[in-house]
């Protein structure tokens, strides 16, 4: 084991909360300007109104920065929440934690939702969240140990400089007989050098005897992280069982773990199989969907996708439980072990690699033209050890490669690299350079909407060009699906709070296969419910994927399959049961919707979040070129036609591509009218006062943002 | 014979998956087979023939990340 060497320079003793259902009403803030901790209450009103995970997150950052905050600024906050049912063991799901700041990418909060053991062994370490801010002058680590209740801050030296070393190291250091105790929050070079720098949460996977990660990706957070000089924050704790969180109703808990735990084994061997394979049945899906994102989401679909699926990966994939959290059962997290790189710092050295998940297979494979399992191994790892955000890494690599095909950068430019869609070495390469923030990936690392203006400005590209396929909104690069042939999903990313990332709203297949809403009236609707209802997982402290990716097998009969109705109620019964606050499926999607709006206003605090700032690169709409057109030319010929009503009998492909491009941003804006009335705002998508009201947040600071921006 | 969603289905010649939707109630959000272990989505289900003593899974509304 590496020699490290830690010096302690602050240290206190606590009381530990005794959690009550679900929570410890307790914050912890780590300021590192003066090396102060400080444990607050939580107030009653707050709990009421902001729930846990994000919501306190939120409320901790509105209450850190000021509207001219800069992600940089040492006001600026991280704050990692679990949520009040977070650490429920066997419970689907029930671990999640979530993490917030100011973006560097977006300028405004981000939101991240990861597993790993952190989140849950702070709270039971006795706080429902933790912000830290200030900058440290020297590598920081900050421990809170919930055995010994004690909190310290330690200078650091000697530490292993990635990720995939320091995340070991720091769990057998804090607790070298028991490793399952300690679960540690890390980054990596790369975070420092780029503005999408992820944080690692681990835990430790006590079949394989090693430390596993999970990533905290979007936005850069792990950016902000390196930038205070925290190389880590450990949690440790002892064993927890699922009275831990002191539920109201222990039986009807039990009652609910059980019933979805159960039904989760049942029945995904016959669905997607995601205990085998994760999230790569996705890819063969979402390909022969047209919706698998290939050379910088010009085109849906590859032949040779299907060798990057889970036919290839079920058999790459390490066997064994995979959960990324205590007996959830869907145990998605899969790993490859004994991998060998043939690049880098650790080329011919055996790793684990933890992954990969569809979007990193879609972001680092298909949309670079990269058709090789093994590559996409290799990106995933060295975007983990080196604490990139493999969406945030995979889309910008794509669009300088379609920027290098097109001529608007050249070898020049790039260091004397060849950046063909395809060119795995390459790709490789600038991950390299973003870790070392040398060469052509130190641009690259500065994310899309900075590599616009310093091709167009230095590099003399085409501004308009680059604006239509340069797959950022809001700052943030696309996670992974294609959206131009879904009007509903071009706003669940345009729309979406923290820019284009999907766990707001997912409605490709409802809209675009299913055809399901037709109307704007149905998209709205649609656009107002699930953002709503997927807020409400990041406020508990839970995942996602066991509400609707393993679904009853009466779901279909249903009246509303896609909101899985009897899962709604499993989940009304879970939070009632650990809080005792008997709630039904309406009140989880009340509790959200005040959330939502906060953030909504939050932006709005930071200089953004109207109308303007909910707009697409065109790329995310239609057909930026004349050979994206031809290659879906049946489809869009019939929709100029039919849909539209316009000859095009003497209109060349140039022609149809404008035409159909101004009816389609047209769509667009039409939509963004509709969803926003659905939502309570006005025209310029900033909540109303009537919304506020009605949803019990029109705090002062609230108001006093509305009134600066034209709503009183 | 066939077996859908563990229910036997007699086969027929040049049956394929779209024809096999025919006979079926509520699959207007099933876009996605499992044929004998392998992925077919509805684009492919007019053209994907299904053997005899095939196994068809049909796998729920696609939810996405
Ligand atoms: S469903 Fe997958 S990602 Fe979610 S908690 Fe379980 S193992 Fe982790």
């Amino acid at each position: 084991m590496n020699q490290i060497n830690l010096k302690e320079i602050k240290s206190i003793s606590y009381e530990r909360a005794k959690i009550k259902n679900g929570y410890t009403d307790k914050s912890l803030r780590v300021n590192l300007d003066a090396n102060d901790i400080i444990i607050n209450p939580i107030e009653e009103n707050i709990k009421n109104k902001f729930i846990g995970g994000k919501g306190y997150d939120l409320w901790l950052m509105w209450n850190a920065v000021k509207g001219s905050t800069r992600w940089n600024d040492p006001e600026n906050a991280i704050c990692i929440s679990s949520g009040p049912l977070g650490g429920t063991p066997g419970y689907p799901g029930g671990g999640k934690s979530i993490v917030t700041s100011i973006s560097p990418l977006t300028g405004a909060p981000i939101d991240s939702n990861v597993g790993g053991y952190f989140g849950p062994y702070k709270k039971f370490s006795g706080f429902d969240v933790i912000q830290v801010d200030g900058k440290a002058k020297k590598d920081t680590i900050i421990f809170i140990d919930g055995i010994e209740n004690k909190i310290k801050i330690f200078e650091a030296t000697d530490l292993p400089i990635d990720a995939y070393e320091l995340s070991d190291v720091l769990t057998r250091h804090f607790d070298e007989n028991k490793p399952v105790n300690v679960s540690v929050v890390t980054t990596g070079p790369g975070a420092a050098n780029t503005f999408f720098g992820c944080l690692n949460f681990s835990w430790w996977d006590a079949g394989r005897k090693r430390v596993r990660y999970k990533q905290a990706g979007r936005g850069g957070i792990g950016t902000v992280f390196a930038d205070k000089k925290v190389k880590a924050i450990v949690a440790r704790c002892g064993t927890i069982s699922m009275k831990s969180n002191n539920p109201a109703d222990f039986e009807g808990l039990k009652l609910v773990t059980k019933s979805h735990s159960k039904e989760i084994k049942e029945l995904d061997p016959k669905q997607n199989r995601m205990s085998l394979v994760g999230t790569t049945h996705l890819v063969p899906i979402m390909n022969d969907h047209d919706c698998l994102p290939v050379h910088n989401f010009k085109f849906g679909s590859h032949p040779q996708s299907r060798i990057i699926g889970e036919e290839v990966y079920e058999h790459i994939f390490d066997k064994g439980y995979d959960g990324c959290w205590k007996g959830c059962t869907v145990a998605c997290s899969h790993g490859v072990k004994d991998f060998s790189p043939f690049t880098g710092p650790y080329r011919g050295q055996k790793v684990f690699v933890d992954g990969p998940e569809y979007e990193t297979i879609a972001g680092c494979g298909s949309s670079l033209g990269i058709f090789d399992a093994h590559t996409i191994l290799e990106i995933n790892f060295y975007c983990d050890a080196y604490g990139l955000d493999t969406i945030s890494v995979g889309t910008s690599i794509a669009f300088v490669m379609e920027c290098f095909e097109n001529n608007q950068i050249t070898m020049d430019h790039t260091g004397g690299m060849d950046l063909s869609f395809g060119n795995r070495f390459n790709a490789l390469e600038i991950i390299h350079q973003m870790a070392r923030g040398e060469g052509f990936g130190a641009i690259v690392g500065k994310g899309i909407r900075q590599m616009k203006q310093i091709f167009a400005k230095d590099f003399g590209a085409d501004a308009a060009f680059m604006q239509d396929i340069g797959m950022e909104s809001k700052g943030l690069e696309f996670s992974e699906y294609m959206t131009k042939e879904s009007l509903a999903q071009q706003g669940g990313y345009g729309l979406a709070l923290k820019g284009p990332q999907h766990d707001e709203a997912w409605l490709i297949f409802l809209d675009m296969v299913h055809n399901f809403m037709p109307t704007f009236e149905d998209k709205a609707e649609a656009l107002h419910w699930f953002p709503m209802f997927r807020t409400w997982f990041g406020l508990c402290g839970l995942c996602k994927l066991p509400w609707n990716d393993i679904v009853p097998e009466d779901n279909k009969d249903t009246l509303e399959p896609a909101k899985v109705t009897k899962h709604l109620g499993w989940y009304a019964d879970f939070f009632s049961a650990v809080t005792g606050r008997k709630s039904g499926p309406d009140d989880l999607l009340a509790m959200s919707e005040g959330v939502y709006n906060f953030q909504r206003i939050f932006n709005l605090k930071m200089g953004y979040g109207t109308r303007k700032h909910d707009t697409l690169p065109y790329r995310a709409v239609g057909p930026v070129t004349v050979e994206e057109y031809e290659s879906r030319q049946e489809r869009y010929d019939e929709q100029l036609k039919e849909k539209y009503s316009l000859d095009i009998s003497n209109m060349n492909s140039r022609d149809k591509v404008a035409a159909l491009r101004q009816k389609r941003l047209e769509q667009y804006e039409l939509l963004k009218d509709a969803v926003y009335e659905r939502r309570g705002w006005n025209n310029n998508g900033i909540p109303t006062l009537a919304t506020v009201k009605r949803l019990g947040i029109d705090f002062p600071e609230v108001l006093e943002v509305l009134k600066k921006n034209g709503v009183a | 014979m066939i077996e859908v969603d563990e229910k036997q289905m007699p086969w027929f010649p040049d049956m394929t998956v779209a024809s096999v939707f025919e006979t079926l109630d509520n699959v207007e959000f099933c876009s996605v087979v499992r044929l004998n272990g392998k992925l077919v989505s509805s684009p492919k289900f007019a053209e994907t023939i299904i053997p005899d003593n095939s196994k068809i899974q049909l796998l729920p509304l696609v939810s996405g990340g």
